[in-house]
């Protein structure tokens, strides 16, 4: 046990070592299934496009450094499952979220219709600075579009969302997508609208570990003593 | 771990340990376990007495348990190449120290623990390094470590018993076929350059720069030793990693470019600048990049040599800022003086944006080795990605200290340090840390006497002859001083000693002897001298100025190029760190279960498999809102564990649908559907999704519903259990039972077979048996006949009872029922209280029980034992207290009410 002990410590100092980045930005990725959530993730933390990438079924966890005005960022993506039985899990994972990546395939009309479910589940879930950044996949297959540019603009006008297509496949607007929103997060915290106390600012000024999560803010619940 | 004696062992006769530790290796974020030794050749051998290398050695396991287990990786001889720094970047890793070990171009990163063994070995090795610098003579060849070099083939030295097994050994232990060391090094090969540089021979070693550079470490992750699983602990220093890969790629995201270099020299006999330097600065057409402009003897006032202020300074500084090339403009970068020696450095205005991390540095050598008459001034600087360093020294003068010069040259070498404040975390740096150097200066070197006549010869122009005697030259030659520096030939006449304001030699009473004292050399690959010449037309000193142009490669960054490949670098880090993520693999992500039955349990196994590098802490984990991680049938064993990378974990995952949970599930607010969170700490989650049938059973319906049975359950539509167990139904029996026909059969059964049995409600029934019951009173009792004895009769009755959604003495009466233990007519009136169907059920029990006790001489029942075990199935806590009266004595005292409650009932009426 103490040997266990010694290798998770030495795992907690890799993942909240002193890296020099200033700033921990929680990402959602969310949209329907199959629009290409992980490939995206991939696309950006490995610049690679997965073929064949299987369905999330949970929510996979990647994590990147960037920089913004100078300053080192350290990105915690959450990339959720996009199957519908899973909806209700998933809408755990949107607390303490600073940035929400919907995604639409632009092939497929029927996903660009479920993005006011998906949007509801945002603004309901997160907080209100909560930058929402809507994302066309699949721009590469411009020849099977379903869901028009300017429509798609036109909702995000509406909603007030940031708004690029990108391709996860050729990697077309993938870094920006992650990047802008960044940006603007980055913005909200300089001129004072995203208070970094909040607990749900989903920004930390100090690198903590990223993955320990609670879904619930009860303590867990020690089933073992449950006796039947 | 003791590993002295191990590697002692594994040491040639004759050669010491003086030092050894254990540390960890950092190849990009992968540390791997070394032990380092630091060993001397024994004092006895007077040749080679005193010198000392560095062994690192690969260990097959750790901790060390015999000198088996050590195999040679690297040998690194103690040189004047050899650099040991600790890095103070990173200082905030509070509990280990990085070591930075570097070679030539072999440069190690350890980890070492922050304790007094790892202070004392790199004492030991800073020791050792400033006696190689002190040493004098020629380099020493190292030739007795060539055994250890050696014993990376097959073919042993025969004295080393302790080596040659060893090597076979661990190629055995790896299922390697190959025949050497290399072999055990697989990724070594591949990750670390093992050329051994020859510190005597700095043109094998420029050669070799290429080959190594390409066989330089790679971001390539050493996965052998990470699937061995022997500690691959990732490492907090990325930003070292950073700088140390962007390093090692320079070649990648440089060009070299050109740049003219003019380097001057003049010793100006404390005289003041009467006339214009033109003729030594602007002589060339085309204006050089850098000016590097020495001077000696600037000030002989003692006013300079006491306080070190002289208005020469400005004077002189002026003189060459109005001499210098005036086709463009100059920036000064640094001045730098030292009582009379000055050392100006300009550069092209337009370069001056590339000029960083300037540094001055002044050592003394004069009188108590400290005073500035003598000694050196230098200014280093980074023009774009090349260090380049300007060294002005005046050194001991007449002929016959030759000696001392040579000793303030090593003393120049060994103190000149400069201090970079801009970046603080790099260390400090000496004159040989530079990638370009240029000295220059009146060294004072001298021509020994000999056979010619020195001043006709000088005047002659047949200098060839008389270089041959010349100083420097000779001490040079014999590896004494500016090792691995060049000097260009020499085709000026000697710049001294000659009568001020003319060419004519010394024609005073000393009438000293015409010397080469003013020279210029340089150190560095890239650099090519286009001239080197005096300048004999200024003569207002006794020394001639002297110059030398250089073309100096220096390495301009491509920032496109240095963009791209920084961002390569992040992004491996970034590729590298996510892979360090703790990854599973599930053999399923749908656990389907058989049809599940009411007590009767059911057990899925789900394999966790650790696929990762790193070691996983996973836990199930609650979901939004809820109270618990899975529904309250499930059972999750175990719900949390670690998994070392490579090993699997089972967990089990028992459904069981009891009294407590098949209400829900027969009302169907519940269904037999659960999605679990399974977490890996530190990094994703996985859903698994458990679903199955419950098959409905009359266990678990309660009374109110089952009186509106008339046939069978099983037969009773889904849809119509749930409306009967609904608040309000809209489906009543018109002929609903007195009480459950279940109950009936159940009691029934033991009226007709049980009445005299011993032990009856006390002898456990078989589960198997309980089941049967169970499904035969589902689908309907044949002929009023239940399968199974009459124990197991009796267990189903009360676990019929239990499973009652609602107690027979429903949970609204039971803290009433409770407080009226005391009195008998008080307990009357809380059943009179019950509605019409609990209280038939408590009646009909109550008239059974009271029948099994007049069988008391057969079945040796009696009142407490029934009342007690009737007791705590009719009255049942709401599970909102259950939880609350968690005190033993407490329930204890529950118990006995329920117990009491029951007794009146048998006893009286």
């Amino acid at each position: 046990m103490r040997h266990e002990c010694r290798l998770l410590y030495f795992w907690f100092k890799m993942s909240a070592g002193p890296y020099n980045y200033s700033y921990i930005f929680k990402y959602i990725i969310i949209g329907d299934m199959g629009v290409g959530k992980s490939c995206l993730l991939h696309q950006f933390t490995e610049k690679k496009f997965m073929a064949d990438c299987p369905h999330t079924i949970g929510v996979e966890f990647g994590t990147r450094i960037i920089e913004v005005a100078g300053q080192k960022i350290k990105l915690q993506i959450w990339d959720t499952a996009g199957q519908e039985r899973f909806r209700a899990v998933t809408r755990s994972y949107y607390r303490g979220a600073a940035g929400a990546l919907m995604v639409y395939d632009i092939t497929r009309r029927s996903t660009y219709n479920h993005l006011s479910s998906w949007l509801t589940d945002a603004r309901n879930l997160t907080n209100p600075n909560t930058v929402i950044f809507l994302i066309g996949n699949k721009a590469d297959l411009d020849a099977q579009r379903d869901v028009t540019y300017d429509e798609a603009k036109q909702f995000a006008e509406e909603n007030g969302l940031m708004f690029v297509e990108a391709s996860a496949k050729t990697g077309e607007n993938v870094e920006e997508a992650f990047l802008e929103t960044a940006k603007k997060i980055y913005q909200n915290i300089q001129d004072g609208s995203l208070d970094l106390n909040a607990a749900e600012s989903g920004v930390q000024h100090k690198p903590t570990q990223p993955g320990r999560t609670n879904l619930s803010n009860d303590s867990q619940t020690n089933r073992d003593n449950c006796s039947c | 771990m003791e590993l002295t004696p191990h590697v002692q062992e594994k040491l040639h006769a004759g050669h010491k340990l003086t030092a050894v530790v254990e540390a960890g290796l950092v190849q990009d974020f992968i540390k791997n376990t070394r032990v380092v030794a630091l060993i001397e050749v024994a004092s006895t051998n007077v040749k080679q007495g005193g010198e000392q290398a560095l062994l690192i050695f690969l260990t097959a396991r750790v901790p060390v348990h015999s000198a088996i287990d050590l195999s040679i990786e690297q040998v690194l001889p103690v040189d004047t190449n050899l650099k040991c720094e600790i890095d103070t970047s990173s200082l905030d890793v509070d509990t280990d120290v990085l070591v930075n070990i570097t070679s030539g171009k072999v440069r190690l990163l350890f980890e070492m623990p922050f304790s007094q063994r790892t202070n004392a070995f790199v004492s030991e090795i800073l020791r050792a390094a400033e006696v190689v610098s002190k040493r004098r003579g020629p380099p020493p060849e190292f030739a007795w470590l060539q055994p250890y070099q050696k014993s990376s083939t097959p073919s042993q030295d025969p004295a080393s018993p302790g080596s040659a097994p060893t090597t076979a050994e661990t190629l055995d232990g790896l299922g390697g076929d190959a025949v050497s060391l290399g072999d055990v090094s697989v990724d070594i090969s591949q990750n670390l350059p093992s050329t051994y540089p020859d510190p005597a021979n700095c043109n094998t070693e420029n050669s070799s720069v290429h080959t190594e550079n390409e066989r330089s470490p790679d971001l390539g992750v050493n996965r052998h030793s990470i699937a061995t699983g022997l500690s691959p602990t990732p490492i907090a220093a990325r930003e070292s990693h950073i700088r140390y890969q962007m390093a090692m790629r320079e070649d990648a995201y440089t060009d070299i470019q050109e740049f003219t270099v003019f380097v001057g020299t003049w010793n100006v006999n404390g005289r003041s600048p009467t006339v214009g330097l033109a003729e030594w600065l602007a002589v060339d057409a085309e204006p050089p990049d850098v000016y590097a402009i020495g001077f000696q003897e600037l000030d002989l006032n003692t006013e300079a040599f006491l306080f070190n202020n002289s208005p020469k300074e400005q004077e002189w500084l002026n003189a060459v800022l109005n001499g210098i090339h005036p086709k463009t403009k100059y920036r000064k970068v640094r001045l730098v003086r030292l009582v009379g020696m000055m050392l100006i450095v300009l550069v092209q205005e337009k370069h001056l944006a590339y000029v960083r991390n300037c540094a001055i540095d002044t050592v003394g050598t004069g009188i108590m080795n400290k005073m500035g008459n003598k000694g050196a001034v230098s200014v280093r600087l980074d023009l774009h990605n090349t260090s380049i360093c300007f060294v002005n020294a005046h050194l001991a003068a007449h002929q016959e200290e030759l000696e001392r010069r040579n000793e303030d040259h090593d003393c120049i070498f060994q103190r000149t340090c400069f201090h970079l404040n801009i970046t603080s975390n790099s260390p400090p740096k000496t004159i040989k840390d530079h990638e370009h150097i240029y000295f220059l200066g009146d060294m004072n070197y001298r021509i020994n006497p000999c056979d010619m006549n020195i001043r006709e010869v000088a005047s002659s122009g047949e200098f060839k002859l008389l270089l041959q005697h010349e100083q420097l030259s000779q001490q040079k030659n014999a590896k004494r001083i500016f090792h691995k520096f060049k000097e260009g030939n020499i085709l000026f006449k000697p710049t001294f000693k000659y009568d001020v304001d003319s060419d004519e030699w010394d024609s005073s009473e000393k009438a000293r002897q015409p010397a080469w004292c003013d020279r210029i050399l340089w150190y560095g690959d890239s650099i090519t001298q286009l001239e080197y010449r005096s300048h004999p037309q200024l003569q207002i000193s006794d020394h001639k100025p002297v110059s030398a142009i250089f073309m100096a490669g220096i390495k301009v960054v491509d920032t496109r190029r240095y963009r791209r490949i920084y961002e390569e670098v992040m992004k491996k880090l970034d590729k590298l760190e996510n892979e360090f993520l703790p990854q599973v693999t599930i053999d399923t992500t749908e656990i389907i279960l058989e049809p599940v039955k009411f007590y009767q349990s059911q057990t899925k196994y789900l394999t966790i498999a650790n696929t990762g590098q790193v070691p996983v802490q996973f836990e199930f984990i609650k979901k939004l809102n809820d109270v618990s991680y899975c529904k309250p049938w499930l059972t999750i064993r175990p719900y949390s564990n670690f998994i070392t990378p490579g090993e699997k974990c089972d967990v089990s995952l028992e459904v069981l649908v009891d009294k407590q949970t098949a209400a829900q599930l027969n009302s169907g607010v519940d269904q037999l559907y659960d999605i679990l969170v399974l977490h890996l700490e530190g990094g994703k989650d996985l859903f698994i999704t458990i679903t199955g049938d419950y098959e409905r059973s009359c266990f678990g319906s309660s009374i109110n519903a089952l009186v509106h049975m008339n046939k069978p359950f099983r037969d009773v539509p889904v849809a119509k259990l749930i409306d009967l167990e609904s608040k309000q139904p809209k489906e009543l029996s018109e002929m609903p039972y007195a009480v459950p026909k279940e109950l009936w059969y159940l009691v029934d059964h033991l009226h007709s077979h049980g009445l005299q049995v011993k032990g009856l409600f006390t002898h456990p029934g078989l589960q198997k048996e309980i089941f049967e019951i169970r499904t035969c009173l589902d689908e309907g009792v044949e002929h009023q006949v239940l399968p199974g004895s009459v124990h197991s009769v009796a267990e189903a009755l009360l676990l019929f009872i239990e499973a009652l959604p609602e107690p027979v003495i429903p949970y609204s009466l039971y803290q009433a029922a409770l407080d009226a233990t005391p009195n008998f007519s008080l307990c009357k009136e809380v059943i009179n209280k019950l509605l019409d169907y609990h209280r038939n059920v408590f009646e009909y029990l109550m008239a059974f029980l009271k029948e099994l006790l007049n069988h008391t001489e057969d079945n040796n029942l009696d009142a407490n034992t029934l009342a007690h075990v009737f007791g705590s199935v009719l009255i049942r806590e709401p599970s909102a207290m259950a939880g609350s009266s968690d005190r033993r004595n407490q329930n204890q005292a529950i118990e006995r009410k329920k117990q009491t409650f029951v007794h009146h009932f048998l006893m009286n009426d």
